[in-house]
């Protein structure tokens, strides 16, 4: 390869700077400014360096219970949505893995399309019927759709882990008289934890900061903590910067810490996902 | 088995999917029967300004997004493309965006840009460039909300480009340098063409994606001043939920699936072929 002159690298590197800085100033400022006391927040220039306080965390847990609520309930959505998903698409990545005929065809490709769908679309017939099924504001509901929306590409991706294992082991293992639930628990799941672990990543960041449907389908009882974020932004004369900015952060550090420890399942599952497909 | 994925795709996507369509023809509201109108309320969206100058914004912010980020994340990836010490924290800041909720983007931007106090608002006025003036300009509401979309979504466009760049043979590019390409010459005669698939696809998907822009906008102002700021998305969740106009809602929202289902068409016929092929 050729070489690289040394202005040519510290171009590239005052560019990768650049994009760190876009990356991550917004989300830093926020996290450091819910350290400080609601005087210094707005201050010009921003301090880098002060007395950190609790103060904000403090007012955050006495004056917005709520919040600590829809954390709670996203947890269980959360959760709930990624068991679903990552069960739903194993069972189907492997039968369009390991079968073939026109009707499974149809049916990919049929998932595949549903894609496209742009999911706002599907609260116009599915919130008055929900609503006579007494099913708003439940966390099943959240669970069933953000599953809903996510087995297409949870299926594709298992498909593509499932079709690298060699057939041979569970011929193997039927020959020994092993039936089907057997073979998938026993062979096929320990060795497609990496797809496994790829999907439940798409589905945890999904479901964890999922808004519209959150805000739509959601009161009091399954109230997410995105929409409570939103709705403490709201009531924005007089808002109260420093609690929101606790809120945020105690709303990111989770899946940020997962997204960063996971990320080369993240690219693995994008690759298989998006690329090949 | 395949059950469970299909039971779900049928319940919350095709059978709702399908009923909007039926429901774009009726007259619908709570607590009245909905009754076939034909034609009405496609001719009563059409001839409704403000759903006209929503889907101008969002035909504007659609293409701002997508083609920002396909510049910015094809940059990004050809700067990450060689070995660098560090590389993969830096690519793990580069996700971060990736896994924050659209209300916490929005705290973060506001925080910056809120008139008058926020610090990119001083920047910018003391420079004498005067401040972005989102809450009440709604062209500079748009580019903001647009601004906060890319910077959320860029870590997806990057990463499929990146992932296509480092599967071109470094061969190729040798091979090229002792033929005595120049580095732009290898660039775009060698390098975009051979990951001229997924830079489609990314684009593809992210006007999918993009055509849904909601929360960015209604978090910043609601579409407002006097609707001037909303996006098709915003348009429907008000005939939806706020006039409660179902079948005004499903005509829009049937509009938006014709859009995405056109952008998506050569992706969808490429991907018949290939399921066909693998059946």
């Amino acid at each position: 390869m050729r070489k690289r002159s040394i202005a040519e690298r510290a171009t590239r590197w005052a560019l990768i700077v650049l994009a760190l800085g876009w990356s991550s100033v917004p989300i830093l400022l926020v996290v450091l400014s819910s350290f400080k006391e609601p005087s210094q927040i707005f201050e010009v220039p921003p301090r880098l360096f002060f007395r950190p306080t609790l103060e904000n965390y403090q007012l955050l847990w006495d004056t917005r219970p709520e919040f600590f609520r829809a954390l709670a309930n996203s947890a269980i959505v959360t959760l709930g949505a990624t068991f679903l998903t990552v069960l739903a698409s194993t069972l189907a990545g492997y039968v369009y893995a390991r079968y073939r005929n026109a009707l499974l065809s149809a049916s990919a490709f049929g998932m595949l399309a549903a894609r496209m769908l742009p999911p706002i679309i599907v609260t116009v017939p599915l919130f008055p019927i929900l609503n006579a099924l007494r099913m708003n504001d439940t966390h099943v509901l959240l669970v069933l759709l953000y599953a809903a929306f996510y087995v297409s590409l949870g299926t594709w991706i298992m498909r593509t882990f499932v079709a690298q294992l060699p057939i041979e082991l569970e011929e193997a293992a039927a020959v020994d008289g092993a039936w089907l639930p057997t073979i998938l628990w026993r062979i096929v799941f320990p060795l497609v934890v990496p797809g496994i672990i790829a999907v439940s990543i798409f589905v945890v960041v999904f479901a964890w900061n999922e808004y519209v449907f959150a805000m739509i389908f959601t009161t009091r009882n399954a109230r997410t903590a995105p929409v409570v974020i939103g709705e403490m932004l709201g009531t924005v004369e007089g808002v109260q910067w420093g609690v929101i900015f606790a809120a945020a952060t105690v709303q990111l550090v989770p899946v940020l810490a997962l997204v960063i420890a996971l990320q080369r399942y993240l690219v693995a599952g994008l690759t298989v996902g998006a690329v090949k497909q | 088995m395949l059950v469970p994925t299909l039971l779900l795709l049928a319940a919350f996507l095709v059978i709702p999917a399908i009923y909007v369509g039926w429901l774009s023809f009726n007259s619908s509201t709570y607590g009245q029967a909905t009754n076939f109108v034909g034609l009405t309320n496609y001719a009563q969206l059409f001839s409704d300004p403000i759903f006209w100058r929503a889907f101008w914004n969002t035909f504007l912010i659609v293409n701002g997004i997508v083609y920002a980020e396909l510049f910015l994340g094809l940059g990004l990836a050809v700067l990450l493309s060689p070995p660098l010490p560090g590389k993969a924290l830096i690519i793990a800041v580069i996700l971060a965006p990736y896994a924050i909720t659209e209300s916490s983007g929005i705290v973060m931007w506001r925080y910056m840009f809120e008139p008058d106090v926020g610090m990119v608002s001083h920047l910018l006025s003391s420079l004498g460039l005067g401040q972005l003036d989102w809450s009440t300009n709604p062209v500079e509401t748009l580019l903001l909300a647009s601004t906060i979309a890319i910077w959320h979504h860029l870590p997806f466009t990057f990463l499929i480009l990146y992932s296509a760049l480092t599967t071109v043979p470094r061969e190729v590019l040798e091979a090229s340098e002792i033929d005595g390409a120049t580095r732009w010459q290898q660039f775009t005669l060698i390098v975009l063409r051979l990951i001229l698939p997924a830079v489609l696809l990314a684009v593809l998907f992210r006007y999918i994606f993009a055509i849904r822009t909601f929360a960015e906008i209604w978090l910043l102002t609601e579409g407002g001043p006097a609707r001037l700021s909303e996006v098709l998305a915003i348009y429907l969740y008000r005939e939806m939920f706020k006039y409660h106009q179902f079948g005004m809602a499903a005509a829009t929202g049937c509009f938006m699936l014709v859009m995405s289902i056109v952008i998506a068409l050569p992706y969808l016929q490429r991907m018949y072929r290939e399921v066909r092929r693998n059946a």
